[in-house]
């Protein structure tokens, strides 16, 4: 039996569709535990041990997490809008995993004749698509927060939309040096031209300031500002419970993930490994593993930023210097006429 | 950190801490101020207080710059409302000030103009007692809430499921089974509200805005609005059921308002049916991080009345429990202020891990991980194990010296930490003066004044150390000062050990029962929070006639608001970390 040529392409992208979200809602639910994992050694602790324990590892803990989320009460504040309460986590969610549409995994490998793409979709303004669906998720915390209509959470949703907005100018501009040298949008095509030279080594400051954003895109630690626990209880989370609140942590650290890909790919040569020994998914899972347990690192050791210092640290030092940075990359490829 | 002078002999003070000789003083300016005059203390004439507390903190040569403690007394004839006011430069006992009030609407001028400090203590002695305080700028109840009927302290109060006047409850143990209270006591469960209090449509009042900013707003046409926040009681970082209503403007703190008594369990009245010997054990509960330290100033207060003192072997083993209770105090602390500035945990778990090791010796000396109960009248409870002072000596020699330069060289140097830290909440040094703030509060704002010197209980004068002090009086001078505090335990701790003789602990058989007589005392500790105050009044009975904890954590308090406004909210919660208060103690 052979299929018409279009309902394959359907066929192909609604697979590759289903595999991204159950690897990376598998992926999120073993971050948890990996976390933890990461944050108890830093802390001279054990960890979880008990649940489905094997080798000193509770594999089945982030299941029991899952199961016992799933369970809780679904707790609706009285004075809450019902309609922005329920949308701001699926926001938060749909747009946390939309982003990957876009990003190439792998090399293509041809299986019986026919080239199967490890991207969902190979857009030709790959780039500009990722930041303006980062752009969206905040509007899933801005939603939530003011939907609970709690002072916490509308605390945390203001500093978010100022942090959000403020460190997206310097996260933009940081790529653009990347984007100056490949000549391409398009995510597939700057991969490729890193086969032998990743961009970091052209773009190092570009690197730093992409890296600090993302950590402050994502709200980790130093950036944590609209959940700092410490001040605002949970921030915008406060009154979520339940599924809502795991979507919430979901969005986050699928997020994670996400910047982390991009970092992958637009500096470090995403699936393109130096030696060539192993296949090039696991390089880019390397790669994101790396920069998400540097994150984790973070997160177990240093205090948090205060809210006017991270806006002065965002509009005064990373805006300026990200500027520099473009205009130095322009000067240098006018010099040697490229 | 300046090395403090040594302590001057005794002769050599001047004698202005004698109540006789300031009398004579007070008489010289205000003829008709004194009542009566003795050893003790001075009994100032209802009227005249405000001009009496004036003259005696202004006066150069006097300078009684210094509130300790406010209490009160109920006497079967009047009120009596104790005042203990020092000069922090001298040093020494402090004086004690009384005024005496009638048993029928009791109202005392308040001495809030001249102590700041004041405001909370007489606000819990309006709440305890009923003495009203007039001219206090907010006079309302603090520990006990709005819909109570009676002042819990007064002696004719009668609490509900109320059972016997003192301890042992001769309902209990006559019969030798326990019956629930309720069952049997007459009164059932008497609680009364104020005649005019509809206690079941009770709803609290709105919490209404301070319009500080109104004129700015309408100046710049531009309407802006103030946003009052509850912080606490749940909330992660409110140490436990401390509740502040904040002010904001946006994000900045325009007002910080302490609201107390959610863990209130009226500990004064508690011990006051207690005997004497069942309160060790109740001041654990106090500060319960510090228990050890609790018992050392309840025990030192009680010895100076009963006129003992424990043995050498015992006198030493009290000091190393007491600096041993310092050092994790303060690792405690500063592991705290930490996670309130968003450090996940990390620092406070590296300090709790030294901390585990106090515990288990603590475990081993007194059977009691936290509430250890371990110092008695007259000594301590059993002698310390063998082997105990060996593993001191190995903390105090090779681990907490490591630990400590390894946590001063990753917190104290952290970048993000000065960017927090410096010039937020500095609190000046006369307003720390002025508001009684105690401990290293106090000595952040750098005032050279700990009661291990100024005033040296137990054996503490034999010790060389210093009394660190900061500069600024900011939130990283309460920092570095405690930090400072811990190395000089240490010191203090490797001179014990090396001093301890073997011998007796306790002067003395064991007790059940001691025999107090008759006096007042005003019985004190540095305790790693400040200065932690015993007053109590025997009337020869087994039972403390009058029982008030000076707390140092609820009167440093008193200050927050002075410290936080014009702060960020994240600044707030540290500012409040850097107080460390402990609500068992705040409440009591």
């Amino acid at each position: 039996m052979t299929l018409e040529p279009w309902l394959i392409t359907v066929i192909e992208a609604l697979i590759k569709v289903l595999v991204v979200i159950v690897v990376l809602l598998t992926g999120f639910a073993y971050l948890t535990l990996v976390e933890r994992y990461v944050v108890a050694k830093i802390q001279s602790r054990v960890g979880p041990n008990r649940v489905g324990a094997a080798g000193g590892i509770a594999w089945l803990q982030p299941i029991a997490d899952a199961v016992k989320m799933i369970m809780k009460e679904d707790f609706w504040p009285a004075q809450a809008d019902k309609v922005t309460y329920t949308l701001a986590p699926g926001i938060a969610v749909a747009t946390a995993l939309l982003a990957w549409a876009v990003i190439p995994l792998n090399p293509a490998i041809t299986v019986f004749g026919y080239t199967i793409n490890f991207y969902i979709a190979d857009v030709n303004v790959a780039l500009l698509f990722l930041l303006a669906v980062g752009s969206l998720g905040i509007y899933g915390i801005v939603l939530g927060g003011w939907g609970s209509n709690n002072k916490y959470s509308m605390l945390g949703a203001l500093r978010s939309t100022a942090q959000m907005i403020s460190y997206e100018i310097s996260l933009g501009l940081a790529l653009v040096g990347v984007l100056m040298i490949s000549g391409s949008l398009s995510l597939v095509k700057i991969v490729e031209q890193q086969s032998f030279w990743w961009f970091v080594f052209f773009q190092p400051v570009g690197f730093v300031i992409y890296f600090i954003a993302a950590v402050a895109e994502v709200n980790r630690l130093p950036f944590d500002l609209p959940e700092a626990e410490t001040e605002l209880v949970a921030g915008y989370q406060t009154e979520y419970s339940s599924l809502k609140f795991a979507l919430f942590y979901m969005a986050e650290y699928i997020n994670m993930i996400t910047v982390s890909a991009i970092a992958s790919t637009m500096f470090l040569g995403g699936y393109q490994g130096p030696f060539g020994i192993l296949p090039g998914a696991h390089w880019l899972i390397l790669k994101i593993l790396f920069f998400i347990f540097v994150m984790m690192w973070m997160r177990g050791t240093l205090p948090r930023f205060r809210y006017d210092q991270l806006m002065r640290f965002g509009w005064k030092v990373l805006l300026p210097l990200a500027l520099a940075n473009i205009f130095v990359t322009a000067v240098v490829l006018v010099l040697i006429g490229k | 950190m300046a090395v403090n002078a040594p302590v001057a002999p005794a002769e050599l003070k001047s004698n202005l801490n004698d109540p006789l000789v300031i009398a004579e003083k007070i008489k010289a300016q205000y003829p008709t101020a004194v009542e009566a005059a003795n050893a003790q203390g001075i009994v100032v004439q209802g009227e005249q207080l405000l001009e009496v507390a004036r003259y005696l903190h202004d006066t150069p040569e006097l300078g009684f710059d210094y509130l300790h403690n406010v209490t009160s007394v109920d006497y079967p004839d009047r009120l009596e409302v104790v005042y203990h006011v020092s000069n922090l430069a001298r040093g020494g006992t402090p004086l004690t000030l009384k005024v005496n009030a009638a048993r029928q609407d009791p109202a005392v001028p308040s001495l809030v103009p001249v102590y700041r400090g004041a405001n909370f203590q007489e606000r819990e002695v309006y709440d305890m007692m009923g003495v009203r305080f007039l001219g206090h700028p907010n006079l309302r109840r603090i520990l006990l809430w709005d819909g109570f009927e009676g002042f819990p302290l007064r002696k004719d109060y009668k609490e509900p499921y109320y059972e016997d006047e003192r301890k042992p409850f001769g309902t209990r143990w006559d019969q030798g089974h326990h019956v629930i209270a309720e069952d049997r006591n007459p009164w059932h469960d008497n609680v009364k509200y104020p005649a005019s209090f509809d206690a079941v449509g009770y709803k609290p009042q709105r919490d209404t805005v301070r319009t500080v900013g109104a004129e700015d707003a309408v100046a710049t046409k531009l309407r802006t609005d103030k946003l009052v926040l509850n912080i606490g009681p749940q909330h992660p970082s409110t140490h436990g059921v401390l509740r502040l209503k904040v002010t904001l403007d946006g994000e900045t703190v325009v007002a910080a308002e302490p609201v107390l008594g959610y863990l209130h369990r009226n500990h004064e009245k508690i011990g006051e049916r207690n005997t004497y010997l069942q309160n060790i054990p109740f001041t654990d509960r106090l500060d319960y991080i510090t228990s050890m330290a609790n018992n050392l100033a309840y025990v030192v207060g009680v010895e100076k009345l009963m006129g003992i003192k424990a043995p050498e072997r015992a006198e030493y083993l009290r000091v190393i429990m007491a600096e041993l209770t310092r050092w994790i105090s303060h690792i405690a602390a500063i592991g705290f202020i930490y996670n309130d500035l968003g450090a996940f945990y990390t620092p406070l778990l590296y300090g709790l891990e030294e901390r585990e090791l106090v515990l288990d010796l603590f475990e081993a000396a007194s059977g009691s991980r936290m509430m250890c109960n371990y110092m008695r009248f007259g000594g301590v409870a059993r002698d310390v194990p063998e082997g105990f002072l060996d593993k001191v000596q190995y903390l105090v020699t090779e681990r907490f010296p490591r630990r400590m330069d390894e946590l001063e060289a990753y917190m104290v140097g952290n970048e993000l930490f000065t960017a927090r830290a410096r010039n937020i909440g500095i609190l000046p040094r006369d307003l720390a003066i002025n508001y009684s703030a105690a401990g290293p509060v106090l000595r952040a704002s750098g005032v050279k004044y700990d009661l291990r010197r100024a005033d040296p209980y137990s054996i503490y004068d034999r010790f060389e150390f210093d009394v660190p002090v900061g500069t600024v009086g900011d939130m990283h001078d309460r920092f570095t000062v405690r930090i400072a505090e811990m190395r000089e335990s240490v010191k203090i701790l490797k001179q014990a050990l090396a001093q301890i003789p073997a011998g007796e602990i306790m002067t003395g058989k064991k007790n059940y029962q001691i025999r107090v007589p008759k006096g007042e005392v005003y019985g004190r500790a540095e305790n790693p929070k400040g200065e932690l105050g015993f007053f109590m009044v025997s009337d020869g009975t087994p039972n403390p006639y009058r029982y008030h904890v000076r707390a140092p954590a609820f009167i440093n308090l008193t200050a927050l608001n002075e410290m936080v406004v014009g702060h960020k909210i994240a600044d707030l919660i540290v500012i409040l970390g850097s107080l460390d208060v402990v609500m068992g103690e705040v409440d009591r």
